[in-house]
């Protein structure tokens, strides 16, 4: 005997009600004013299973029977409902939910860390060579127009390094990409008072180089090193791929929190922020890696790199030090924090495998193991 | 009168929330809708009323379409707003002239899968005044509130360009004229845009609510603008207050840093940002948050009470709501700080939290009783176009 209630097709009005079997697969529902309702079990349909909330019957005239008594209609139409019995299942079982909570918690790590960079490099190489040259439209003069001036440079300099470039390093690339077009820029960059040393790279091939960089780097070695960490971006699509990613993340992250609270969302931006600063991290160490192995084709002492990277890291704190000398205020050292959210590998790593090259580079190897 | 109740419980929703987002993960998203109708069915089922319970009906099936169009949707304009500016807003407007088309299929759609003791409910509301009411008013509301003063600044500009013609002597007459004249213009623009926006509010309250049927019951509402307006003028009191608490934080901890930042902000350009003035505003955006979410709560207390004591059901069921803004803003803080420190995992619990208080909070006279009402036959729904409105599941803003 099972207690609940009974409704009339489309009526909020319900009557007490018994509902019972037998043997023959029949069922009778017995109404408090003496109505009694028989059929076949099979006729009637019932809602699935959810936790504990009212399970509902519908009869063949459209009048329904709902009850709280769960167990005892699972126990009768067991045989029924194999989908949801299996949904139904993980739900109730301890050891179902563990397992879910450790593959939903591995998957989820494994899909950030290499599911959505893997895909968006398949993703970035597959689409034609022309998206690059979309994405970086407009760039050009965005980056004109809001952080750079003209560099300073003398003609001679830049023709030089130009010249340089095409010679040397342009058919180093020839077997990558040959729809790649180089060019390069000069431009001068400076916040507040400050040069920035800087080299980058659009997706589009268009390479700028700061003033600061140039001044700062005591050979074409260093130069050209820098050079190919940049090509090595191009190469790799990291512009597009960083697109892809990006719109990855957004998705993934609204799917997860799509039923909750605005207020989750600042938990979701920061990690996003890691999310993303991680990738990029792995982008550096790729174009690191390509031009490396350039520099052992080209004969460049691999060592160059770590010297340009480590004169203008020194430059950097240097000009740190002298403002906040100057405005008499000790600075606390929050870097390791910061380490999360920096979009470079840490220094020592791109050293250490620097000199790695650099070995390989003095034994007159072409290829480092 | 008689609370709703919640008869969920965290640890039963953890795991079938688990779950959904196991299936989700495996299928790669597609197992989404089925998730979202589960969801939804142990809340809609678990909430209770004289004992008797509410009802989602939706199939992951129906939600499915509207989900792909969603996800098409969202791609295509996350990648054309890096690529092109002008197409991300062609799209954008695209996406604002349909939301009142969006706003209007889904109360329908929302409404006609629910159902309170083997009755539906029901939508009767127009499109033509959705339309007003979504995109109209708020357009109205804009050109109040800028528009008046661009008009002014036209206007003056005009003048001193006449003025000019005339000599030296007009031109200086003229711009003390538009000087004085512009603060006045936004001044009544920004009193008139107030008001109107209080009178949005009525209005969509009216549409959403006006336009619900239980069975065969009609609900009506009756509110005033000048109630919203009464609490907005209090929120924006409130908001005033904050802004002066905080100016004063970051006036004492800032301290001198700060003095020199207002008096000098050539120092900023220079990129250097002064630690006293860093540390006072990573306070100041923490006490922001705070104050944030307790004037939301404020304003969306009063108005849920203002707006529920004045519904109706049939004329003689009635409603109210006894939701105070400090138990809603510490549910939702705290929820917030479990989230946090759980990386997720309580999100279970935090969304029963706030079922639970949402509708023990809510009553409804039970004392006519409900044994009268009745479904409404519901047309058959059969095209594709309208199978696609019906999967678009969009927020109203009007809790109910």
């Amino acid at each position: 005997m099972i207690k609940g209630h009974w409704h009339q097709e489309g009526s909020a009005s319900r009557i007490d009600a018994l509902f019972s079997i037998n043997d023959l697969g029949r069922y009778a529902l017995e109404l408090k004013n003496g109505t009694v309702y028989r059929g076949e079990l099979s006729h009637l349909e019932v809602t699935e299973r959810l936790g504990n909330v009212a399970r509902k019957l519908t009869l063949e005239n459209g009048s329904v029977f709902v009850t709280l008594d769960n167990d005892a209609i699972d126990t009768i139409f067991k045989n029924q409902q194999k989908i949801n019995g299996f949904v139904h299942y993980l739900e109730t079982h301890l050891s179902s939910i563990a397992v879910a909570l450790v593959i939903t918690l591995f998957t989820a790590f494994s899909f950030f860390k290499w599911g959505i960079p893997w895909t968006s490099q398949k993703i970035a190489h597959a689409l034609p060579y022309e998206t690059n040259q979309l994405i970086s439209s407009g760039t050009m003069d965005f980056l004109d127009k809001y952080m750079f001036e003209e560099s300073n440079l003398s003609e001679e300099k830049k023709n030089q390094i130009i010249q340089h470039f095409k010679v040397k390093l342009s058919p180093l690339s020839r077997e990558d990409d040959s729809q790649i077009e180089y060019k390069l820029h000069f431009r001068s960059w400076s916040m507040g008072d400050q040069a920035i040393p800087n080299a980058l790279a659009l997706p589009s091939g268009d390479i700028i180089l700061t003033d600061k960089f140039v001044e700062l780097s005591s050979n074409q070695d260093e130069i050209d090193s820098v050079l190919l960490h940049e090509m090595g971006h191009v190469v790799h699509r990291h512009g597009l791929e960083m697109l892809i990613e990006g719109t990855f993340v957004t998705i993934t992250v609204m799917m997860i929190s799509g039923d909750g609270s605005g207020l989750g969302d600042m938990g979701i931006g920061l990690g996003s922020a890691l999310v993303s600063s991680s990738y990029s991290r792995g982008h550096e160490s790729e174009a690191d890696l390509y031009a490396f192995k350039k520099m052992l084709l080209a004969d460049i002492d691999p060592v160059s790199f770590s010297n340009i990277m480590n004169r203008m890291t020194t430059y950097m704190k240097e000009e740190e030090n002298n403002r906040t000398r100057e405005t008499n205020i000790t600075k606390k050292s929050n870097g390791n924090v910061l380490d999360y959210f920096s979009s470079h590998p840490s220094t020592q790593e791109r050293v250490e495998l620097a000199n790695r090259y650099s070995e390989c580079f003095k034994e007159g190897l072409r290829v480092c193991k | 009168m008689e609370s709703l109740r919640f008869t969920g419980s965290g640890s039963e929703y953890f795991k079938i929330w688990i779950v959904n987002v196991l299936l989700t993960i495996i299928t790669l998203g597609l197992y989404y809708p089925w998730a979202k109708v589960r969801n939804r069915r142990y809340f809609y089922a678990n909430s209770t009323l004289d004992s008797r319970n509410f009802e989602y009906h939706a199939t992951g099936k129906q939600l499915f379409v509207g989900f792909l169009i969603t996800m098409v949707f969202f791609i295509a304009y996350n990648l054309i707003a890096q690529v092109s500016p002008q197409g991300s807003i062609i799209l954008l407007l695209v996406l604002f002239i349909a939301i009142p088309w969006l706003i209007w299929r889904s109360l329908m759609f929302n409404m006609r899968v629910t159902s309170f003791s083997n009755v539906y409910f029901s939508f009767e509301g127009q499109l033509g005044k959705a339309y007003i009411n979504y995109l109209l008013y708020p357009f109205i509301l804009l050109l109040l509130m800028y528009g008046l003063p661009a008009a002014a600044f036209f206007m003056g500009m005009d003048d001193i360009a006449t003025a000019q013609a005339m000599g030296e002597g007009a031109v200086v007459e003229t711009s003390a004229m538009l000087t004085t004249f512009l603060p006045i213009a936004m001044f009544v623009a920004f009193i008139v845009a107030f008001y109107f926006y209080a009178v949005i509010k009525k209005k969509n309250t009216e549409y959403v609510i006006n336009g619900s049927r239980y069975g065969q019951g009609i609900f009506k509402t009756n509110v005033e603008s000048k109630k919203f307006l009464m609490i907005n003028l209090k929120t924006m009191g409130l908001s005033f207050l904050v802004m002066l608490i905080l100016g004063v934080v970051v006036g004492i901890l800032g301290g001198s840093d700060t003095i020199m930042m207002f008096s000098n902000p050539e120092s900023m350009k220079h990129g250097r940002i002064p630690e006293g003035f860093a540390l006072a505003m990573g306070i100041a955006y923490l006490i922001m948050i705070f104050a944030m979410i307790l004037i939301m709560s404020y304003t969306m207390t009063r108005q849920r009470t203002y707006t529920y004591e004045n519904t109706f059901l049939d004329d003689k069921i009635s409603f109210a709501s006894t939701l105070r803004a400090r138990d809603f803003s510490w549910v939702m803080l705290s929820n917030l700080f479990l989230i946090l420190v759980t990386l997720g995992l309580a999100f279970p619990w935090a969304k029963v939290r706030m079922a639970k208080l949402m509708l023990e909070n809510t009553l409804v006279d039970t004392e006519h009783g409900f044994d009268v009402y009745l479904s409404e036959k519901q047309e058959a729904q059969s095209s594709l176009g309208e199978q696609i409105g019906d999967a678009f599941d969009v927020d109203v803003g009007v809790a109910f």
